[in-house]
């Protein structure tokens, strides 16, 4: 027992820092205090920059116990605990560093990435998106990782149109596919698990619908139509495969997109979504009690979804149901104010109706998020 | 006395939890701005400040003497502590947060008997996700004020955040206990993490119990499901620490839970087909999907799915449980017993399984046996009202008067208190906390 002791106090006794052999003291005079604490601080520095990462996060400790608020302490001794993947550590420092130094980008964007690998998603995803609001300096690695772990975390919330976003963002910067084919897979097929979560039997149909989705963004359709087939053949009863299929189709095939759509919606009644991309190309088509009556079943069951209210009152202003139409889009844009195509729907529906003053507010709504979307680009 | 809930802006001196103030839907993490105000903080202010007048008196002429003795190094100028409370409520109010927890930190340290400051600088602290520390302030002020109220809550939170779960757990409880539970977010927040903590400690019925009150008043969020698919599944787990590869059968069961609790049934079947389709040979599935059948009033189906969990669980001692429990309905007595002697066997210590075999000997005549399983039923859960009907039932066939009278009495004021805990005026102001037992 004595003799398995041993290298755990060896290894303490090295780990400590010469100047922790006496702990100075908070009572002690002010210039002895300041002493130890700079003297702290330079182990800490020439462990760390000798990639001696025990070393460096005892002084560091050590170094913090003199001087609690020391930003640049707490930040070293953050990201070495999240180095060191102690990663419950790594967030109960950077919160400590965050608070003295609330507006860095890097702090949340390290505080999101330790609470991701300890599964406190929520906050992780909040955290990260904060960060990368902050902005993340140059450091593309870092940006990039920061990116992923925001899709992801998207995805298993349930946001998976705002995660295929994120994802296309990372494509176009040059992130390596091979990386994106399960979350874009994940996504598209509506399944809100990362990909460390995938269970054993689903991962190919989850990487075929990635890879397929991958094919599409780099325009090559014939490839991933290719992928679709496959994928229909041989998961054809697996929910969002034919959500996923139909939705590409309905602007090349219409009909065949609409089929998959049914079928889609004959496997999971209460997709959303898939109701109203259907409903949405009945109305296209002309066919506006199909439209109108299929929005409004899919608003009996998901009364909120504000998709749903556009696409019925794109189906009433059809029908001549101009102030019918005009009240759903009006819903629609109180839960989707920055949605500029609900904002032209009610300009081209108030204009119609003879409502100027209203129609001139939405034109200069949209003339507003037009130029934010330039700036931010 | 205690005040009624005030929003501080109508009540600076009475503050307490503020529901417009604290928290932002889901984060859970319950940015809180806290402040006692348990008694009349006025009094408090006004003695306080006579003893203020008092010290500073002294202090003063102590100065003035030290100040007279050695002109040389006069005293560095103290701010009252009038002052720094001040300033650390300007601070706050100015989300200075750093300020004002330094602030706070000074006021505290020069009077540590001032519950106000610990309990404001708790909840700065929390607000900045500074859960250790916040926790240290809140232990500060329930110290000085430990009647249950919104700080227990506080501190639970704190300590659920620092992974101290059983510490969490009693803390909530004794939240829980009390009548003022603070804003709507708070309780919210607090009821949440208390049934996440009961699906850890393997109290699944009581979890969704309280989950599925979550989830008609809150609506649909990912937390809900997940912690509603745990408890669904009967595994013992928090969201954060349950294996990767349950994630599917977690999310499926949590959304068919979700859906049922809303009395969405079609929904619910939806997830629980795909649940079915994709892990029906995996233990706790047919369990669950008897539960839905059960809510939806279709004990025939129920049994079934209950008979297939228990071909995969031979040792499933809920799913014999329920599975008798319908068949003391559909008079199959001697099915009933056999299950609910088994469950007796398998877990002794489980009040239900003693209740259902007194249940099942009643009706198959046993009386006596009968009274025999319901006491030790009792013993091991006094608060079930239930048990009581059964056992005032049993005395009552037994001829016992006296004993059958005590048991109805017993189970008429439990049923009220639960009736009372159930209407909907307490809700709104007091969400129920607790699952009947």
């Amino acid at each position: 027992m004595i003799l398995m002791l041993v290298p755990a106090v060896l290894a303490l006794s090295i780990s400590l820092p010469p100047q922790s052999a006496s702990q100075p003291s908070r009572s002690a005079g002010t210039a002895d205090h300041s002493v130890a604490f700079d003297e702290l601080a330079q182990t800490a520095k020439r462990a760390r920059e000798e990639i001696h990462d025990d070393d460096a996060i005892e002084a560091y400790r050590q170094a913090l116990l003199l001087k609690p608020e020391w930003d640049e302490g707490l930040w070293y001794l953050g990201t070495l605990q999240y180095k060191k993947e102690n990663y419950f550590e790594a967030c109960t420092i950077l919160r400590r560093f965050l608070a003295q130094d609330p507006g860095s980008g890097s702090g949340w964007a390290m505080l999101g990435l330790s609470e991701f690998e300890s599964h406190d998603y929520l906050r992780a995803q909040d955290h990260l998106q904060r960060g990368m609001t902050l902005g993340l300096a140059d450091n593309q690695k870092l940006i990039a990782r920061v990116r992923y772990v925001i899709a992801i975390l998207l995805t298993r919330s349930e946001q998976f149109d705002e995660s295929m976003d994120v994802l296309f963002t990372l494509m176009t910067n040059g992130a390596d596919t091979s990386s994106l084919v399960e979350p874009f897979g994940l996504a598209a097929l509506r399944l809100p698990f990362l990909p460390s979560e995938i269970p054993p039997g689903r991962r190919e149909m989850i990487r075929m619908a990635g890879t397929a989705t991958i094919a599409l963004e780099g325009r090559r359709n014939e490839d991933a139509e290719k992928l679709f087939s496959e994928l229909e053949a041989k998961y054809p009863d697996q929910p969002g495969v034919h959500f996923l299929i139909g939705a590409y189709f309905l602007s090349a095939h219409p009909d065949e997109g609409i089929k998959e759509l049914k079928q889609e919606i004959e496997i999971s009644p209460a997709h959303v979504p898939a109701r109203i991309r259907l409903a949405e190309e009945y109305i296209k088509q002309q066919n506006l009690d199909q439209g109108i009556s299929l929005a409004q079943e899919t608003l009996k069951l998901a009364p909120e979804a504000p998709l749903a209210h556009m696409v019925l009152g794109e189906g009433l202003i059809a029908k001549g149901d101009s102030a019918g139409g005009i009240r759903e889009l009006e819903t629609a844009r109180d839960s989707l104010p920055d949605q500029t195509e609900i904002l032209w729907d009610l300009f081209r529906a108030y204009s119609a109706a003879g409502r100027k003053e209203d129609a001139s507010r939405a034109k200069d709504e949209i003339e507003r998020l037009g130029k934010q979307e330039d700036s931010a680009h | 006395m205690l005040l009624p809930y005030v929003k501080h802006s109508e009540h600076p001196s009475a503050r307490l939890l503020c529901s417009d103030c604290f928290g932002r839907g889901w984060a859970l993490r319950a940015k809180a701005h806290v402040v006692a105000g348990y008694k009349n903080s006025s009094n408090t202010h006004f003695i306080d400040a006579q003893c203020y007048i008092a010290v500073m008196y002294r202090v003063f002429s102590l100065l003035a003497l030290v100040s007279m003795a050695s002109p040389a190094f006069p005293a560095p100028p103290q701010k009252s502590f009038d002052e720094v409370v001040k300033q650390a409520t300007s601070a706050r109010n100015e989300d200075r947060a750093n300020e004002a927890i330094g602030l706070y930190r000074e006021a505290v340290k020069m009077r540590p008997s001032w519950d106000e400051g610990w309990l404001w600088l708790g909840t700065v602290l929390y607000d900045q996700d500074r859960f250790p520390e916040a926790q240290d302030s809140f232990a500060h002020f329930v110290a000085i004020k430990p009647q249950p109220g919104p700080a227990w809550a506080m501190k639970g939170l704190c300590e659920f955040e620092m992974h101290d779960y059983p510490q969490a757990r009693t803390d909530l409880q004794t939240w829980g206990r009390g009548d003022i539970r603070g804003g709507g977010d708070l309780t919210e927040v607090a009821a949440f993490h208390w049934a996440m903590l009961l699906t850890r400690q393997g109290e699944f019925v009581r979890a969704l119990y309280m989950l599925a009150d979550r989830a008609r008043h809150d609506g649909e969020s990912p937390p809900l499901i997940e912690a509603m698919g745990l408890a669904s599944l009967r595994m013992p787990n928090l969201p954060e620490d349950y294996p990767a590869e349950f994630r599917e059968r977690v999310w499926l069961a949590g959304k068919s839970a979700f859906y049922a609790s809303m009395h969405d049934y079609a929904r619910s079947e939806e997830y629980s087909q795909r649940l079915l389709s994709k892990y029906g040979q995996q233990p706790e599935v047919h369990y669950l999907e008897g539960t839905h059948r059960l809510f939806e009033l279709k004990p025939a189906d129920a049994a079934q799915e209950f008979r297939k969990e228990l071909q995969i669980s031979p040792q499933h001692s809920p799913a014999m449980l329920e599975l008798a429990r319908i068949d003391i309905d559909t008079g199959d007595q001697a099915e009933a017993l056999s299950l609910a002697r088994h469950a007796t066997e398998i877990d002794p210590a489980n009040p239900d399984a003693h209740h259902i075999l007194g249940r099942a000997l009643l009706a198959a005549g046993q009386t006596k046996e009968g009274s025999q399983e319901l006491e030790a039923a009792e013993r091991l859960a006094p608060n079930n009202a239930a048990i009581h009907f059964h056992l005032a039932t049993a005395y009552k066939e037994l001829g016992r008067k006296q004993d059958a009278d005590r048991e109805m009495s017993t189970y008429v004021s439990l049923k009220e208190k639960s009736q009372d805990l159930d209407s909907g005026e307490r809700r709104d102001a007091k969400p129920s906390l607790e699952a009947p037992e």
